[in-house]
């Protein structure tokens, strides 16, 4: 875990910061304990991805009153997050303290009661807001309370605990956009014995310390930044003293330090660390200060390297300063550089990044430590996602094909055949159940081709889908080089003779090939097919998708002057004629009518 | 210490640092609630790595009592 300032500091920081003019956070706190001093903290994360936090405490000890009476000021449309800190003391005095006195239909009886009591908190809340709900789990006791007994048997009370964990993680796995937060990994980083107050608990029932708050706040924003698109994507290393130890380019290939012994261990796990990273969806580069042709001897020789060159989707090896190469690197991979984190030995690259791509999350690895490298990546939480799709564990394989279009583009000038010879292969479709949860992260992540930025949980799409008023669509391409999977969506809704695009974005890694355009002719088609006599298209700007502002302008569309409510541009489509021709240079175009 | 300490109360209170004074108190000091009280506690005793007991965190309502309950813990 990369540690946080002190309390104080974090006070200073979140209030001097000038944060109006960043975009709004409202969490709201619904606990049945006191957790006031978590605040901060939050605000700290928030502002750290970019975001101003305004956060609301609920009463204390008033949850179920809350989620079930209502409380429309705690919870609303504009609540984006619902923390949810419920204690086994106030659920469960029995089971939490009293354990020894229950019989075993007793135990039953209170598991239950407390997780039917918990389901009706949480559908309470769901009635409220389709807010991101983080539910705290229940921490495991510290003191068992059959002692070393309680380890061994099926209805001990750590097993009770467990029981209503798992059976409560199963209930928000079911639930749209809520999520299981496990505090044991909170107070594993802690300790159990710097978790507690034990003085505020008896004074004002706060339990927890400001450690132990500080690793609550940092798990939690773990799952808040891939909410608001603020997961980072892809990981670029140096090499020399970072993915081995020493310099290749004085000690050699059998001179560096990799091995699965120590001293060349570090490395050897670190590495180990950096492709399980990839195999979850990470995308991986290089950036090094080396002759080229030594890197990837290494690569390709050296017997204890974990990572190979198909993990590296895009390399940058040359002489030139680390901003300008990793500015190539989020080029080559069309991605933003807010996605990168950096990590380097060199104090001298980490702060030139640091002070000209800002954007980048920059690790400095220190090198006199490399025992230390495989804990800072595992528990910087930079990549995590809130699920895991087929795409993620194959993203990196397809950003490395992206780079070799790029490759390939570079050797053929004439565009069209540049295009034909990708072989490229679209499949446009309406939503189903295999394609949702896609589409619905798609409109989470996608910021730069992205038209309105509309974010929508995979119930959102579901509802959109069974709509007679409305179509999704989604749009997914092959091509020689691989399979990109679903890479393109599309939302229309239906009024009289119009039909509005709601939502219409593009995966950035494939633009540049006129997919864009074949997207937006079909489900022009899907509108005509249905009778409609106009469509319009909408810009929202946000700070990433000023590329798209002139799109609809661009294919045809015909720009009114009337600025409406939250547009900013708003544009009309004339569909009485008929639709210009799908460009040619594809190898198939199939929409699936089903 | 004593302005170190003044510091952290200055940054919890939300209030500007030249503002706290040896009177400073929840009498003076509006946000100084029995919460932000708590969470001030807390921050110094992370600030100085020490610990308060049960009647030194009851005690220590103004500014020149943190200094003298700091003192008591053998900050200097």
């Amino acid at each position: 875990m990369t540690s946080t300032p002190n309390y104080s500091k974090i006070q200073e920081i979140v209030n001097s910061t000038q944060s109006d003019s960043l975009p709004n956070l409202n969490v709201s706190v619904l606990r049945t304990i006191m957790v006031e001093s978590i605040e901060p903290y939050v605000r700290y994360h928030a502002l750290q991805m970019g975001h101003n936090a305004a956060v609301q405490f609920g009463e204390y000890d008033n949850v179920f009153q809350e989620a079930v009476g209502g409380r429309p000021d705690l919870m609303n449309d504009a609540t984006d997050i619902v923390l949810v800190f419920m204690g086994l003391e106030s659920l469960s005095w029995d089971l939490a303290r009293n354990f020894t006195a229950l019989k075993p239909e007793g135990v039953r009886n209170e598991i239950e009661r407390v997780t039917r009591h918990m389901e009706t908190i949480l559908s309470g809340i769901r009635k409220q807001t389709s807010a991101m709900v983080i539910w705290h789990g229940l921490e495991t006791p510290l003191y068992p309370a059959l002692g070393v007994v309680d380890s061994q048997v099926e209805n001990g009370q750590l097993a009770a605990v467990r029981e209503i964990n798992a059976h409560f993680r199963s209930v928000l796995a079911a639930t749209p956009n809520a999520y299981f937060l496990d505090m044991d990994i909170c107070r594993s980083f802690v300790g159990g014995r710097n978790f507690y107050d034990l003085r505020y608990w008896h004074i004002g029932r706060a339990p927890y310390t400001l450690a132990a708050v500080d690793a609550i706040a940092f798990e939690q924003a773990k799952f808040i930044r891939p909410q608001k698109g603020k997961n980072r994507k892809c990981l670029v290393l140096d090499c020399d003293n970072t993915i081995w130890g020493g310099i290749i380019g004085e000690d050699g290939i059998n001179g560096i330090k990799l091995s699965k012994t120590y001293p060349g261990s570090s490395f050897f796990e670190f590495q180990q660390e950096i492709v399980s990273l990839h195999n979850r969806g990470v995308i991986l580069a290089l950036c090094s200060k080396n002759n080229e042709a030594d890197v990837w001897e290494v690569f390709d020789n050296h017997p204890d390297m974990v990572l190979c060159r198909a993990h590296i989707a895009t390399a940058q090896i040359n002489w030139q300063d680390k901003a300008a190469n990793l500015r190539q690197i989020a080029l080559d991979l069309n991605i933003g550089l807010d996605s990168l984190v950096f990590m380097d030995d060199s104090d001298f690259e980490i702060n030139l990044v640091r002070e000209q791509l800002p954007e980048v999350e920059a690790v400095l690895m220190p090198k006199k430590t490399p025992v230390l490298y495989r804990d800072l990546l595992a528990g910087g939480g930079w990549f995590d996602t809130l699920t895991l799709s087929a795409e993620d564990k194959i993203r990196g394989a397809m950003y490395r094909a992206e780079a070799d279009r790029k490759k390939l583009k570079a050797q053929t000038t004439d565009m069209k055949s540049y295009y034909a010879s990708l072989e490229m292969e679209i499949t446009i479709a309406r939503a189903n159940d295999f394609s949702i949860p896609r589409i619905s992260q798609q409109t989470q992540k996608t910021n730069q081709f992205n038209l309105t930025t509309r974010r929508y949980s995979e119930a959102d799409i579901a509802e959109f889908a069974a709509d007679e008023n409305s179509d999704v669509i989604c749009l997914s391409l092959q091509d020689r080089f691989g399979d990109s999977g679903i890479v393109g969506t599309c939302v229309l809704q239906f009024n009289g003779g119009e039909a509005l695009f709601d939502s219409f974005l593009l995966s950035c890694r494939v633009l540049g090939r006129d997919v864009e355009k074949v997207f937006l002719l079909q489900a022009l088609q899907i509108a005509k097919d249905r009778g409609c006599i106009r469509a319009i298209g909408e810009y929202y700007a946000t700070l990433k998708n000023v590329q798209v502002e002139l799109f609809y302008g661009n294919e045809g569309f015909e720009e009114l002057s009337q600025g409406s409510v939250g547009a900013n541009k708003r544009f009309a489509y004339d569909l009485t004629g008929d639709l210009p021709d799908m460009p040619d240079f594809f190898k198939s175009i199939t929409f699936s009518q089903e | 210490m004593k302005e170190r300490a003044y510091t952290v109360i200055a940054n919890v209170m939300n209030v500007p640092a030249d503002s706290v004074n040896d009177n400073s108190s929840p009498d003076n000091i509006e946000q100084w609630d029995s919460i932000k009280h708590m969470n001030l506690v807390l921050a110094l005793e992370q600030e100085f790595s020490v610990q308060f007991d049960d009647e030194q965190v009851a005690d220590m309502l103004s500014a020149e009592l943190v200094v003298e309950t700091l003192r008591e813990v053998d900050v200097t």
